[in-house]
């Protein structure tokens, strides 16, 4: 046993060696496609945290005329105050309203507006976020309402945003993870090649199969790990330095999950590589 | 220790390279395997090996059906079997002592056994103080002897040389000759097809002839050509 360990790591590294520029070659493109996956796996999880975070605080605004009567507003409020979806409602006046658009908006812009010109609002928590649509519906047409906004659409068209550069992320790595693969497969080709003279002579003089195999398939393996190693630390530097979701931190294990991922896929690729390298170029 | 039942093999090309062979050879025999090129010895040597299966008949290896080997016992079967040819099959870069510790190392030998039996084997063909140069750097028939060395340096049962002396002078070939018979004398048994006629009748050791994959002669004290000899 412990002589095959020798012989088998003394293998492994002369053909990584031999074959250096392949070797590179492979473990770079195994990288940037696992960067790759890394980063949509990342993506992904911080959009969920994101809307998740949006949508605890969801609410609805129920924005009047400016020029609704009391009873229009009388109205709309003893119909929120009846309704089961709704949880609870706070009604802003226009002074309100004015203080609050005064507070957000730049000065150029809110120089303008009047106390008179604000609309009043009704500012309501539904009991689920789903239920802001209803509440949205519900009122829009109703006589005094102005409009009913949910940021429930942002979020949508945000989570539709990133599924969007999620796909293109993960149709990219695809392709390149591919191309990883077909290069470990060429290099461990080129390794079996190199040897094929060895390779016969330890037919002949009776080596079993997996004696012969085996540090072709640690070769790949090793090129799938020092791919991934690289595509961790990338995705680790990005995560620290360049946060795809500037409010939302993502936590810990989020990161230690993804880097998991990018690791076990990058080490099983090697492996497929030189599996079917073995498969079809060294017959034993 | 050999044993061939009616034994036939056409290639998957249709070539046929033997027809109903049947034959024994004991343990400790010398055998020369004669006959024209294309006559089907090398495939003889193969199938011992089992890197062809015969499509009839059986062939026996110390008393066992080699056909009903499973896949994984292959090369168990081979480290009990030596093979020498005609172009050498050595490692070029690396040593005589290298070329002879590989057969060992690849078959999961402990180092103290390479070091011991090494320098022995190397001893016993002549070659100890080439034990660290290159293939290369050897002339033909020394570098025959370093595959003879490989090739028994696990002391296998039977020994298989297709054509060892063909790419040799007479006098190398003498000296290859002089080893495998002091490697049979061991109580190896030696399989050796040849082509060379001088050789074959100096030595006066039984003989098998082929022709188009016929055995046309099997003669305990045989010489090459079969017009001296008495055929089947
Ligand atoms: N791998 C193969 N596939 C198809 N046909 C083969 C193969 N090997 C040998 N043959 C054919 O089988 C026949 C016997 O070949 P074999 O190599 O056994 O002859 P041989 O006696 O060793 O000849 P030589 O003295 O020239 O080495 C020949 O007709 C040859 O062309
Ligand atoms: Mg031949």
């Amino acid at each position: 046993m412990r002589v095959y360990l020798r012989y088998a790591v003394r293998e492994t590294f002369s053909n990584l060696w031999r074959n250096r520029m392949m070797t590179i070659a492979a473990v770079l493109t195994v990288a940037v496609s696992l960067s790759l996956v890394g980063s949509a796996l990342l993506l992904k999880q911080s959009a969920a945290q994101a809307s998740a975070q949006w949508q605890q605080g969801t609410r609805v605004t129920i924005w009047m005329q400016p020029t609704a009567t009391t009873a229009e507003i009388a109205n709309v409020q003893s119909q929120l105050a009846n309704l089961p979806i709704v949880k609870r409602c706070e009604f802003f006046t226009q002074q309100q309203d004015y203080n609050e658009a005064i507070k957000i908006l730049p000065p150029s812009e809110s120089k303008v507006l009047t106390v008179a010109a604000m609309p009043p609002s009704f500012r309501c928590v539904p009991t689920v976020p789903a239920n802001a649509f209803t509440v949205e519906a519900t009122f829009s047409n109703q006589p005094g309402v102005y409009q009913v906004t949910a940021p429930e659409q942002q979020i949508r068209e945000m989570n539709h945003a990133i599924r969007v550069l999620q796909i293109v992320f993960l149709a990219l790595a695809g392709v390149l993870l591919l191309s990883a693969t077909v290069l470990i497969l060429n290099t461990i080709r080129m390794a079996i090649f190199a040897r094929r003279r060895e390779v016969s002579v330890m037919k002949l003089v009776g080596a079993t199969n997996w004696f012969i195999r085996i540090p072709y398939i640690t070769e790949g393996f090793i090129q799938g790990l020092l791919g991934s190693a690289v595509a961790i630390g990338a995705v680790t530097a990005l995560h620290t330095w360049y946060p795809l979701h500037n409010e939302f931190q993502l936590s810990m294990s989020a990161l230690l999950g993804t880097n998991a991922v990018v690791l076990i896929v990058g080490v099983l690729i090697g492996s497929v590589g030189s599996a079917i390298a073995i498969r079809r170029f060294l017959d034993v | 220790m050999i044993r061939f039942e009616n034994v036939s093999k056409t290639y998957k090309n249709g070539t046929p390279a033997l027809k109903d062979i049947s034959l024994d050879i004991e343990k400790g025999e010398f055998v020369f395997l004669v006959g024209a090129s294309g006559s089907g010895k090398t495939t003889f040597l193969r199938l011992l090996l089992r890197e062809e299966l015969p499509d009839q008949g059986r062939i026996l290896e110390a008393g066992r059906d080699i056909g009903e080997l499973p896949k994984w016992r292959v090369p168990y079967l081979r480290r009990n079997i030596g093979c020498v040819f005609q172009d050498f099959r050595l490692l070029p870069n690396k040593t005589v002592f290298e070329n002879v510790a590989f057969a060992l190392e690849v078959i999961g030998r402990p180092r103290t056994t390479v070091e011991s039996q090494v320098p022995q084997i190397l001893e016993l063909v002549g070659l100890t103080d080439k034990s660290n140069n290159l293939p290369g750097e050897l002339s033909g028939g020394e570098q025959q002897r370093v595959a003879v060395a490989r090739a028994f340096v696990n002391r296998p049962l039977i020994l298989l040389a297709d054509e060892p002396t063909g790419n040799l002078d007479p006098a190398n070939s003498e000296s290859i000759m002089a080893l495998l018979e002091r490697i049979n004398r061991t109580g190896t048994t030696v399989v050796m097809a040849t082509h060379d006629k001088a050789l074959v009748d100096r030595m006066r050791r039984r003989v098998v002839e082929l022709d188009r994959g016929e055995m046309i002669r099997d003669q305990v004290r045989g010489v090459y050509g079969i017009d001296e000899g008495v055929t089947l």
